[in-house]
């Protein structure tokens, strides 16, 4: 700013007051504060003050004038400002700091300080001139600022850190899981793949990202059904579920995999990638079929000495003395019993070993049900004279199944309901017609099952808990009947409630399995 | 009815003791052998009138000697029930041209019936 020319100004004009007047006024009609020190004396005191620097400082003129203006610091007095200040007087020069002083009162006030020399015609500093601003409003802002510049960072670093972990944790499971990922966009190209993708297949993260999964190895996934099947995913929600194909895949060989397919949902809402799990199953599946073969093998050795005790028993039968005891003859009849009842377990597991291998052999024929049934009911009933069994309902039916598995069904169903409640005699059977069905329930007021046991009664060997430790068994006749009804494209299912008893009913199309299927 | 000749091959002793102890019974003659390989030479020699045969046998299996029977031997037109606890064994023996087929395990009123059956 050139101020050379400030003296030459006549400011008074006509008003009577002089320039000295005059400037004093502005000074004092100023909100900065305005000092100005003798540079010539000991110590550089203040010899001029205007009325905005007392009340500023809270001083009065009187306290102010002949004080050097470090008193403003009162005891803070390691700012380094303070050697900018004493480095611009020593040389002379004009400096501007930001240091805190201290009102009469003791109350903290940032003062931004201009401060320059005076110099005389000779060059001499004869003053200096010192203007300040309370700025602390201005510094309390930019502290709070600051503040909240920390804290921000500090909230983002814990965010990102918590994203991070939450990645991390994700993408560990997703690369740990034992199951090949992909992420398929819409057109299906691989935006990503696990680590056990890549080591199924023996293949690089290179030649499987952004690639069609058609495309990928030798077009093994290049499947019309597949395909269709996956077309259907994002627009209908629809997944693929346990999808097979078998394969002979590049560098792995002929395997047989397992494929499920979703579409990825986040926050309720679905973006646009699916998700393809792909497993091999090519040893479970081998192991299934050689657990087949197995039980096949064992229920063919069991039966071999079976047929000779059998054989046996009956040529004792033939040789049967006149004169022999009654108790002898119905020890004997037992022996009958008993291996006739081995041989019936020994069938269930042939059964078993035929269902797996999808060899059950239907032989659908037309035949009176409601007869069946009572067939059924009646030949129970004679077995166990003591239990009441009521049959009701008829459905007047001539259905077109197998009869003897539909038979063997129900009779599975009454000697369960005879086996799970020994403390009640009674068992009711009620068989009605349903639509183009027919249906069978089998009551009774036994143990009743766990929600749990409901859920798995159906599964090959699977017993009760409860009921493994009262009634030893395979746990494969509830198997076998399911599988029965599942052949006649029927259902099999059962209520129950713990201490009050379960029923088991099942449905069957009259019209045989063909016209369902 | 006359005195029959049959013979009984199975590689089990206990369902070959049943099978003679009743057949003896009702008054047949009865060969046993529980060694497959040898069944052909013992109908070469001893020309019985029918041949009750187990399936899963170890060496050879009743199916390959029913077909051995049937297309290499003079004794093609023997007559032959095949016994087996062998769930496909009724179409095995079917298919290899066996007479009759019992599965295991059986009842003896029901060999002797078929037996019978056969042998008039």
């Amino acid at each position: 700013m050139d101020t050379a020319k400030n003296k030459e100004f006549e400011l008074s004009g006509n008003t009577g007051a002089s320039n000295i007047q005059l400037m004093t006024m502005a000074l004092d009609a100023s909100n900065s504060g305005v000092i100005i020190t003798d540079h010539t004396q000991p110590d550089n005191p203040i010899i001029y003050c205007n009325k905005a620097f007392e009340t500023i400082t809270g001083y009065s003129r009187k306290e102010i004038i002949g004080h050097n203006c470090r008193f403003l610091q009162a005891q803070d007095r390691d700012q380094k400002e303070r050697e900018t200040l004493a480095r611009c007087i020593a040389e002379g020069e004009e400096c501007r700091v930001e240091i805190r002083n201290y009102r009469k009162n003791g109350d903290l006030f940032w003062n931004e300080l201009y401060m320059a020399p005076v110099k005389n015609t000779a060059g001499e500093i004869t003053n200096f001139i010192g203007i300040q601003n309370d700025v602390t409003w201005r510094k309390n802002a930019e502290h709070d600022l600051r503040q909240q510049k920390v804290v921000m960072e500090q909230k983002i670093k814990e965010r990102t850190r918590a994203l991070k972990e939450s990645e991390a944790f994700l993408s560990s499971i997703i690369e740990t899981v034992r199951e090949g990922l992909l992420v398929l966009d819409p057109d299906f190209n691989v935006i990503s793949a696990n680590y056990h993708f890549l080591r199924t297949f023996k293949v690089s993260l290179e030649e499987t990202l952004g690639r069609q999964l058609y495309d990928l190895g030798n077009h093994q996934w290049d499947i019309p059904k597949l395909r269709d099947l996956l077309i259907k995913i994002l627009p209908t929600n629809n997944p693929v579920v346990d999808f097979e194909v078998e394969h002979d895949f590049p560098h792995i060989g002929r395997k047989l995999m397992l494929l499920n397919a979703y579409r990825v949902e986040f926050e309720g809402q679905f973006k646009d990638q699916i998700l393809l799990a792909i497993e091999d199953i090519t040893d479970r599946r081998e192991i299934e079929n050689r657990k087949d073969d197995f039980l096949s093998i064992a229920s063919h050795e069991l039966r071999t000495p079976l047929t000779t005790i059998k054989g046996y028993v009956q040529l004792l039968a033939r040789a049967m003395p006149e004169n022999a005891s009654e108790k002898f003859l119905s020890t004997f009849g037992k022996v009958s019993v008993y291996v006739e009842r081995l041989n019936t377990l020994i069938g269930e597991l042939l059964d078993v070993s035929r269902i797996q291998t999808g060899n059950m052999e239907l032989h659908m024929a037309r035949f009176d049900f409601d007869t069946m049934i009572a067939e059924a009911v009646d030949g129970m009933r004679a077995t166990v004279p003591a239990h009441n069994i009521t049959l009701k309902g008829k459905t007047g039916a001539s259905i077109i199944a197998d009869e003897s598995h539909i038979a063997q069904v129900v009779t599975n169903l009454l000697s369960n309901a005879i086996k799970y409640a020994p403390n009640s005699k009674q068992i009711e059977v009620n068989i009605a017609n349903v639509s183009e069905y027919v249906k069978v329930s089998v009551k009774d007021f036994g143990l009743g099952m766990s929600p749990e046991d409901r859920k798995k009664v159906f599964e090959r060997f699977y017993r009760g808990v409860e009921i493994q430790k009262k009634f030893p068994g395979m746990g494969i006749g509830l198997y076998i009947c399911d599988q029965i009804i599942k052949n006649h494209n029927g259902t099999l299912w059962v209520e129950s409630e713990i201490g009050k008893g379960s029923v088991f009913s099942f449905t069957l199309p009259k019209a045989g399995k063909e016209e369902h299927a | 009815m006359h005195k029959k000749k049959i013979l009984i091959c199975d590689d089990d002793e206990g369902i070959i003791d049943v099978l003679e102890m009743i057949m003896e019974e009702v008054g047949h003659e009865v060969i046993t052998v529980n060694d497959s390989m040898k069944v052909q030479e013992i109908i070469n020699k001893e020309q019985p009138d029918l041949l009750i045969l187990d399936l899963w046998m170890p060496r050879l299996s009743g199916q390959d000697v029913l077909r051995q029977l049937r297309n290499h031997s003079d004794n093609s037109n023997l007559r032959v029930i095949v016994i087996s606890a062998s769930r496909d064994g009724e179409q095995i023996a079917t298919a290899a041209g066996a007479d009759q087929f019992i599965a295991k395990p059986f009842d003896l009123g029901n060999i002797i019936e078929s037996v019978n059956a056969l042998l008039n």
